[in-house]
């Protein structure tokens, strides 16, 4: 039986009184892509930053390819790439200083180095701009260089907290085809989003998390038959108390446009 | 539809939320109580050194019959404000007006743009106001009641010193609008810090340059007039003629102080109403950006490096990039000329010796290290996710945040030691022991803000200067004067219980056990803050 790349057992983070992530536990094989759904505010972004080394875990236990991010940090860190929910990057630096950097700390010699940046500013079409400072560029094209900078070393592992924001639709699917690709070759990636159709086409496995616990787990079609067949968009409605929510929100929205006339 | 409200009403229903909105931001960022006592407790001592250091100077003055000197310190205390106050408020104007996060939602709402100016005119004022009361009202209280002035004269000034950031603000606002409506935006940005450093350097040198050939008694002795056109000479002049230093006395104190309300309530207001049509099409070309180098950026990547070297080449690229991390050496550089041209008109109360040398370049080092050291980690800002989620350890991370501020504040400490131990014409060993004895300094002041920084970062500032305003910029730089005293100390006695180089030895070498076993203390802590730091 292969160790999984990705291991949480029992993850807990409390914020003063709040339970930000409620003793949470899941496991991502290699070569599998495993999407993390859920509400605003249910605990996603909390989650991988507590993977990623961003915040100590309350309690509870993560391994990265057999490495514990809290008692063996360093090397954990060596093993995956992450891609944080906004691409707030060195202002005053550009994409190859930026690139450079990263490649530096992740200690590629500097053959590898240089291929590896020539190849993903062609891949995300940002050569043009690469000389300009990061201050200068879009959202989006930050978003291209957060990835670009995930994707450097070659990780076994992708941390991408909704990776699709800010991307235009030609870069969103490039994004998709490198993911599979890179899984294909025996990494595993765990990615947050909220775009339902990115999780039923992209992922392996799902878990939908609400107000810091996992409320469903599985492939999409396990999610799916929960409900009768149901649209992964339905069941993660209904798992969420969404439904409900969705019926009231309905006719807030008809006293409202009523109460316009 | 929203009611459509008057100018007067919309600015001051905007300028009473702005502050509300900055007033719960400031007491949500500084919710610790500790460092709230800790910061009323530094800001208390401060005025209070102040006060007394003013009042013990002008009895001391009065007692010699030094009226010429009591008549024209105060004009140049003033000056010497609003030249400092011109550095921090130049960068000020620009990053409350034109980089300020809120900008682009403001300017989205129905509020009109001489409202949105004026609102941020006041709140830029107020932060102001906060620098007033902490070094110019214990000044003017001293001075004052060391010259047992008329009741009359405390609420004049009071008012006088509530009004004068805003004269100094209004002009900097003016200047910031119309600057970035000639010179292109991208340029504009940077080069407008410049010139709030270059100006008040320029001005400060030549007028220092005349005094430092001021000759004769110290009871006919006066500082040269300083440009009367200028509202700190005003209200400078008000103050000596409350204090009876000048001829008019009261009246004329009220006078000055009438006219320094005059202007600013009068001219003020029209000049900012006017400039702030410009405003809008000056914030629309701030946005724009230069065209893409052609060379090819590739040539840029260097062979390996560790991570620690990585992380101190990318800060240090950062500093050269950001003319607003400059200021700070600037300042210190400014303050070894003043000492430079000030030891010529050295009284016996401060005979200069070799030790005083060394104490002044300490002070130097402390103030060149008040903005490197204590914006060490914030200066990551939020692509501090970066450096806490990529195989960094602690220690290389707060190696390179020391390494990176004691260059620059060591440099500057260096350079201002052998400007300042040549000028005063020690010999070479002398030179070598003020330099030696400022790069201690620097590295004790670095020390100590690094430490801060790491125990209370911020990362969510709009513009570097903003970082080390407040309590984040008192608490370390006490913390840097109280080290300074412990070493000023061991040297005075060293140099009292053994006569020449063996007092010297002894006092440096007292210096360097209690700043080594400082630093030591304060960089575990530091360590110890970044480990557990959560972003």
């Amino acid at each position: 039986m292969s160790v999984p790349l990705i291991d949480v057992s029992r993850l807990l983070k409390r914020f003063d009184k709040t339970v930000a992530v409620d003793s949470i536990s899941f496991s991502v094989e290699a070569g599998e892509i495993f999407g993390f759904l859920g509400p605003n505010g249910a605990g996603k972004t909390t989650t991988i930053k507590m993977l990623t080394g961003l915040l100590r875990p309350t309690s509870g236990r993560a391994l990265l390819g057999g490495l514990d991010i809290v008692r063996r940090p360093e090397a954990a860190k060596r093993l995956f790439g992450y891609v944080p929910d906004e691409p707030n990057l060195y202002p005053k630096l550009t994409a190859v200083e930026f690139l450079n950097f990263v490649g530096d700390v992740y200690g590629l010699d500097v053959g590898r180095k240089r291929s590896r940046i020539a190849e993903l500013l062609e891949l995300f079409e940002l050569r043009a701009n690469d000389g300009e400072l990061l201050e200068a560029y879009s959202h989006g094209m930050k978003q291209k260089v957060a990835l670009c900078a995930a994707l450097l070393h070659e990780p076994r592992i992708y941390f991408l907290d909704e990776p699709t924001v800010g991307l235009d639709p030609k870069s969103a699917r490039l994004l998709k085809d490198i993911l599979r690709a890179v899984t294909r070759a025996g990494c595993a990636v765990m990615m947050s989003t909220h775009i339902m159709e990115i999780a039923q086409t992209l992922c392996d496995r799902v878990a939908i998390i609400n107000r810091g616990s996992i409320a469903a787990m599985g492939t999409v079609q396990e999610l799916r038959n929960l409900q009768g067949d149901a649209t992964l968009e339905d069941v993660f409605l209904n798992v969420t108390g969404g439904a409900a929510d969705a019926a009231a929100a309905d006719v807030r929205l008809t006293n409202f446009v009523a109460g316009k006339r | 539809m929203p009611r459509r409200r008057g100018l007067a009403i919309q600015s001051i229903l905007l300028t009473a939320d702005l502050l509300r909105i900055r007033a719960l931001a400031v007491r949500r960022e500084w919710s610790s109580s500790t460092i709230h006592v800790a910061a009323v407790s530094a800001g208390a001592t401060l005025f209070s050194l102040i006060y007394l250091g003013t009042y013990l100077g002008a009895h001391a003055l009065w007692q010699a019959g030094a009226i010429g000197l009591l008549s024209t310190v105060p004009p140049w205390a003033l000056l010497i404000y609003l030249l400092t106050d011109v550095v921090i408020a130049f960068g000020q104007a620009l990053g409350d007006l034109y980089a300020s996060r809120d900008m682009p939602l403001l300017m989205t709402m129905p509020v009109r743009v001489p409202a949105l100016i004026t609102s941020k005119f006041v709140l830029g004022v107020v932060q102001n106001e906060l620098y007033a009361a902490v070094f110019l009202l214990p000044f003017v209280l001293g001075y004052l009641s060391a010259l047992n002035a008329s009741w009359i004269a405390y609420p004049v000034m009071i008012v006088g010193i509530a009004v004068f950031p805003a004269i100094l603000y209004a002009a900097l606002v003016v200047v910031t609008i119309l600057a970035l409506r000639i010179v292109p935006a991208r340029l504009a940005k940077e080069s407008l810090w410049l010139i709030g450093a270059v100006v008040p350097t320029a001005f400060w040198i030549t007028m220092f340059y005349r005094i430092a050939h001021i000759t004769g008694d110290v009871t006919v002795m006066s500082l040269p007039a300083p440009p009367s056109w200028l509202p700190s000479t005003w209200l400078g002049w008000a103050l000596a003629s409350f204090g009876g230093a000048s001829p008019g006395g009261v009246g004329a104190g009220i006078g000055w102080t009438g006219l320094l309300l005059f202007e600013t309530f009068a001219v003020c207001p029209p000049a900012l109403w006017l400039v702030s049509y410009a405003f809008a099409r000056g914030w629309s070309d701030s946005f724009a950006t230069g065209a893409a180098k052609s060379v090819d950026s590739l040539n840029a990547i260097a062979p390996r490096r560790s991570g620690l070297r990585a992380l101190v080449l990318k800060d240090l690229l950062t500093f050269v990039r950001t003319p607003q991390l400059w200021f700070n050496h600037i300042g210190a550089l400014m303050f070894v000329v003043y000492l430079l041209v000030g030891h010529a008109v050295q009284t016996p109360v401060f005979p200069l010796t070799l030790q005083l040398a060394m104490v002044q370049i300490g002070f130097v080092a402390i103030l060149g290290s008040v903005t490197p050291g204590m914006t060490a980690l914030s200066l990551e800002h939020s692509s501090i996710w970066f450096l806490r989620s990529a195989p960094l350890n602690s220690r290389d991370i707060l190696i390179a945040k020391v390494l990176v501020p004691f260059a620059q504040t060591g440099t500057i400490a260096a350079i201002g030691g052998a400007l300042l131990s040549a000028g005063y014409g020690f010999p070479i060993a002398s030179r070598v022991v003020v330099v030696a004895f400022g790069i201690l300094m620097a590295a004790c002041s670095v020390s100590l803000g690094v430490a801060f920084d790491t125990r209370f970062p911020s990362f969510a500032w709009e513009n570097p200067n903003a970082i080390n305003r407040g309590p984040r910029m008192v608490i370390p730089f006490l913390n840097g004067l109280a080290m300074l005293v412990i070493c000023c100390g061991a040297l005075f006695f060293s140099r009292d219980e053994w006569p020449g180089a063996v007092g010297l030895a002894a006092g440096l070498a007292i210096s360097v056990i209690f700043s080594a076993l400082m630093v030591w203390q304060t960089l575990v802590r530091a360590s110890r803050n970044l480990e557990q730091l959560e972003v």
